[in-house]
């Protein structure tokens, strides 16, 4: 099987990424600028016709859709352990991290849009900036008060592919919402984040430019009624 | 078999799930919410679903959440529908069950732009601007498969379903008209008994207080 990811330095395909390192499978990597007209090119868009990263060729096919692509790689490779086959007793919560994952992810690109791409401040709406950070925050919430019995990684047995897919929602998350509350996650996060893999998934790479330049990013002020 | 409970909001991704058990033919209870009554946010709804959000199926003694994992585990422990027989096939239909997603983030950023911030607090004409040509994209796209088939798989699936909310949402955002192979796609959804049954147990939305929402009426 020819794998290769398109992938943008801190987009949603640090996920498959991070997966396909932790899956120890070769693969070819294209880095794209996630701010350039690359991602707008006529081959890319043939592609991912909406222009979106990731996309995983496989065998010459695309796929689209990051979470699909941890449930399929996951079940292409079974013996990294990284998946759960149907009839496993975890696979009910894999499949429920799987899609929370893109709960949290939505309002990650919410926040990153008002923040980053509305790049002034008459273009945003401080009161929809205000409730996409609070919502962020209770599906963080939920994933604090899952780990606080004491689990390593999300799924009771073990780390497995929903970790690369929800991880990435709170490390991105942490920028629009403080979560100095929220002691599990943090010390969730701290050990994914000693994971060769993800350390390797996440090293800035040469000549293209970071989507987040700060380690926060404050709701503007809401006027008052 | 225990009973199934599917904890609901009229219009909203639940409506996806009431399809599914509908054709499935899954006897179920329904218990129905407002999003605007405060009854989410109830402690007896929050013991439940504890981040208060729809749908919830109490099943097989556990409560399963996320719409699209609730579609996928149905298809997994039921008979009748399935989420492919081959690699290619399971690929091509979780593909499908996340640009649901993708297009139902969409969807909801509007509905809360449009119907949730009310004056004074200002909403972003810019947000709306840009979501809602991504929503039409999105809808290209779909249209650009259902020229070359029936169903978005070809034969009719669970991912007909994970669209049944987005389609009866969209048209409040987007004018389907330009869309002639989806709109004869819907001719044959609205065929369905199924869906027809889901869509008189689917109850009265509260939210949308008109047919359509232009992102221009927005400054």
């Amino acid at each position: 099987m020819k794998l290769t990811l398109h992938h943008a330095y801190q987009s949603r395909s640090q996920r498959v990424l991070w997966l396909l390192y932790e899956l120890g499978v070769e693969f070819e990597l294209i880095q794209h600028n996630f701010f350039d007209k690359s991602l707008r090119s006529e081959d890319y868009l043939a592609i991912s016709p909406a222009g979106r990263v990731p996309a995983l060729e496989i065998d010459g096919e695309a796929m689209l859709e990051s979470g699909a692509m941890v449930d399929y790689l996951c079940e292409c490779f079974p013996a990294a352990g990284l998946g759960r086959a149907v009839g496993d007793p975890e696979r009910r919560l894999f499949l429920d991290l799987l899609h929370y994952a893109e709960t949290i992810g939505q309002h990650c690109a919410n926040l990153t849009q008002s923040h980053l791409v509305l790049y002034e401040d008459w273009m945003r709406s401080p009161t929809q900036m205000g409730l996409e950070a609070k919502r962020l925050f209770v599906t963080l919430k939920r994933l604090d008060a899952m780990l606080s019995d004491g689990r390593e990684f999300l799924l009771p047995t073990g780390f497995s592919g929903v970790d690369c897919a929800v991880a990435y929602g709170a490390v991105i998350g942490q920028k629009f919402t403080d979560i100095s509350g929220l002691a599990h996650l943090q010390a969730y996060l701290t050990r994914i984040s000693n994971r060769p893999a993800f350390i390797k998934s996440w090293e800035k790479p040469k000549g293209v430019p970071a989507i987040y330049t700060k380690d926060f990013y404050e709701v503007p002020n809401v006027e008052k009624d | 078999m225990s009973q199934v409970i599917l904890h609901h909001v009229p219009l909203s991704r639940s409506f996806r799930i009431l399809w599914l058990l509908e054709e499935m033919g899954i006897t179920y209870d329904l218990k129905t919410y407002s999003i605007r009554d405060g009854s989410l946010r109830a402690p007896a709804f929050l013991e439940i679903s504890p981040s208060g959000r729809v749908p919830a199926l109490e099943i097989d003694g556990m409560t399963q959440f996320e719409s699209a994992a609730i579609i996928e585990y149905l298809c997994e422990s039921r008979d009748g529908f399935c989420v492919g027989e081959t690699a290619q096939e399971r690929l091509r239909f979780r593909e499908w069950m996340g640009f649901a997603e993708t297009q139902g983030s969409i969807l909801t950023t509007l509905n809360l732009q449009h119907l949730f911030i009310r004056p004074p607090a200002k909403v972003s004409a810019d947000v709306l601007k840009v979501e809602t040509a991504r929503l039409k994209k999105t809808l290209a796209m779909m249209e650009e498969a259902l020229t070359e088939r029936d169903y978005l798989l070809g034969a009719f699936s669970a991912v007909d379903c994970m669209f049944g909310w987005n389609l009866r949402a969209a048209p409040f955002y987007v004018d389907l008209a330009e869309f002639k192979a989806l709109e004869a796609y819907l001719d044959r959804i609205h065929a369905r008994p199924a869906y027809l049954r889901a869509v008189a147990n689917d109850g009265d939305q509260d939210f949308y207080e008109k047919p359509f929402y232009a992102a221009k009426d927005v400054t």
